[in-house]
């Protein structure tokens, strides 16, 4: 057969097109994740505020016959209820979708269990902090195995959620630092599957945020070993630049506190902390 | 030690079932309408990389390994929210169906290219235009020629559907999700209800795909 009847792409074109491919790839995702706009602060400011979450994180947020519950949904309402602004509605997205969904004005504040870091905090801008994220260390019931600090997990499996603060925490304390092989880090895309992991013996411990932990503690054959203070907190993602909303949730947060609310919402999530 | 596979959460399962269905009909209406923009898309375009000037299918070629080379996780994103599309729904389809698209385009330009030469000859010289022949006598046997691939891709896509979640859908998969954080012990049960349910949509597509193959063989009795 002496008939070519498509181009052959010579290998430099291919590398080229792959690669602008890719850096397109990338170059749109950035778009997205970096702040396309400040506040709309041109126009009369829209008095509603659209949430999103990223449910699968009880008791923070998940779902229940359907319906999105938990400690942050009611917070939030609840902090908006005090405030100028009304709540039109919740979108759920997955949790490394809430930065784009918040970029891209889909909607106006992530209340998903948000750690404050300085590098979320370059992309976006958060409320004060309303919850203290340390984390525990989760282990099978009645095991032989009890951690009592992080070294102690050294040479084990281990597992965290993909992009948590528990995440962070082996790859920054353990494996950078060479006392845990990154082999041995098994990361998951919801603690769910961690925990049934643990169960099933093919890790021995997670390292997850502690008020989910003490979730995971009164529903299945796990305990937990030793909490690691990590002094870092959860706050309310706004825009970056979008004061307004920001000084707002913070009004409401402080009333929210100050009238007991708070409490009443942190008691009804969190039975035993 | 492994989960005991308890009554109790398969009755959880049970309870549950309307709530799963729902992700169902999004699983099933994402799938069809993302297959349906890719033939759309694919058909033409595997069509142009085998017949069409150098332009054209230098074009639409690029268009291809971009979109083929891009991971879908990005192409929904940036589909959802680096364009004014507002609903998710559509953005997904825009973006798995595209893909497909991709995909496809390959799929029919191998079958187009596996008729042979000869036929193509033979028309033009019964008279039919180069068009007419495309249309008449190599795109009816080319087609037949793709439902094999054809078939893989639908399931492809049906499967891949599960990643419209990163844009706030929740298909079947999301569901299964959000039903064994609420009830822990009950995750094995949960992930195997969806695995079947997968399991007998892409039986079912894959079945009715042979039968329409069957319907449109060419008939003879020894070869085709």
């Amino acid at each position: 057969m002496e008939h070519r009847t498509s181009v052959d792409m010579d290998r430099r074109t291919y590398v080229k097109v792959v690669g602008a491919s890719s850096v397109a790839g990338l170059t749109a995702t950035a778009g997205c994740v970096g702040s396309l706009t400040g506040s709309g602060g041109d126009e009369t400011p829209d008095k509603t505020l659209t949430a999103g979450t990223a449910p699968g994180f009880p008791p923070f947020e998940m779902k229940e016959g359907g319906d999105l519950v938990g400690f942050d949904i009611d917070l939030l309402e609840a902090v908006v209820a005090e405030s100028e602004y009304t709540l039109s509605g919740w979108e759920e997205f997955e949790f490394k979708g809430l930065t784009p969904a918040l970029g891209s004005e889909k909607i106006d504040v992530i209340a998903a269990a948000m750690t404050i870091n300085d590098k979320r905090d370059k992309n976006i801008d958060f409320s004060n902090p309303y919850y203290s994220a340390d984390q525990s260390i989760l282990v099978r019931k009645g095991g032989d195995f009890s951690p009592s600090k992080l070294g102690d997990l050294s040479g084990h499996p281990i597992g965290a959620q993909k992009g948590t603060t528990g995440e962070g925490i082996v790859k920054d304390e353990l494996v950078s630092t060479d006392q845990l092989k990154q082999s041995n880090y098994n990361s998951y895309g919801s603690y769910v599957l961690a925990v049934e992991d643990l169960v099933n013996g093919n890790i021995d411990a997670i390292v997850i945020d502690k008020p989910v932990a003490q979730t995971f503690q009164s529903e299945r054959d796990v305990s937990i070993a030793f909490t690691y203070e990590t002094g870092e907190q959860y706050g309310f993602g706004v825009r970056e630049g979008d004061s307004d909303v920001q000084s707002a949730l913070d009004t409401g947060l402080k009333a929210v506190r100050d009238s007991g609310e708070y409490a009443e919402i942190r008691n009804e999530w969190f039975s035993d902390s | 030690m492994l989960t005991p596979l308890l009554s109790s959460d398969w009755a959880f399962v049970a309870d549950n079932v309307p709530y799963l269905f729902g992700g169902i009909v999004l699983t099933v209406a994402l799938t069809a309408a993302s297959i349906l923009l890719g033939f759309l898309a694919g058909f033409p375009a595997g069509t142009v990389e085998v017949y069409g000037g150098r332009y054209a299918s230098g074009a639409v070629e690029t268009v291809g390994v971009v979109l083929r080379g891009t991971p879908i996780v990005v192409i929904l994103l940036f589909a959802y929210f680096g364009t004014p599309i507002e609903s998710a729904f559509v953005a997904a389809v825009l973006g798995l169906g595209l893909r497909s698209g991709a995909y496809q385009s390959q799929i029919f330009r191998g079958a187009i290219q596996s008729v042979d030469e000869g036929q193509m000859e033979a028309a033009r010289a019964v008279g039919l235009s180069r068009l007419q022949a495309i249309r008449r006598v190599v795109v009816p046997q080319a087609l037949r020629r793709s439902i094999p691939g054809f078939q893989n891709e639908f399931t492809i896509v049906l499967k891949d559907t599960s990643v419209a979640f990163a844009i706030g859908l929740s298909e079947l998969l999301t569901r299964s999700n959000d039903l064994f954080v609420q009830n822990t012990n009950a995750v094995l049960e949960v992930i195997l209800f969806a695995s079947a349910v997968y399991f007998v949509l892409t039986f079912v597509t894959n079945r009715t795909l042979d039968y329409v193959g069957n319907v449109f063989a060419i008939p003879t009795g020894d070869s085709t």
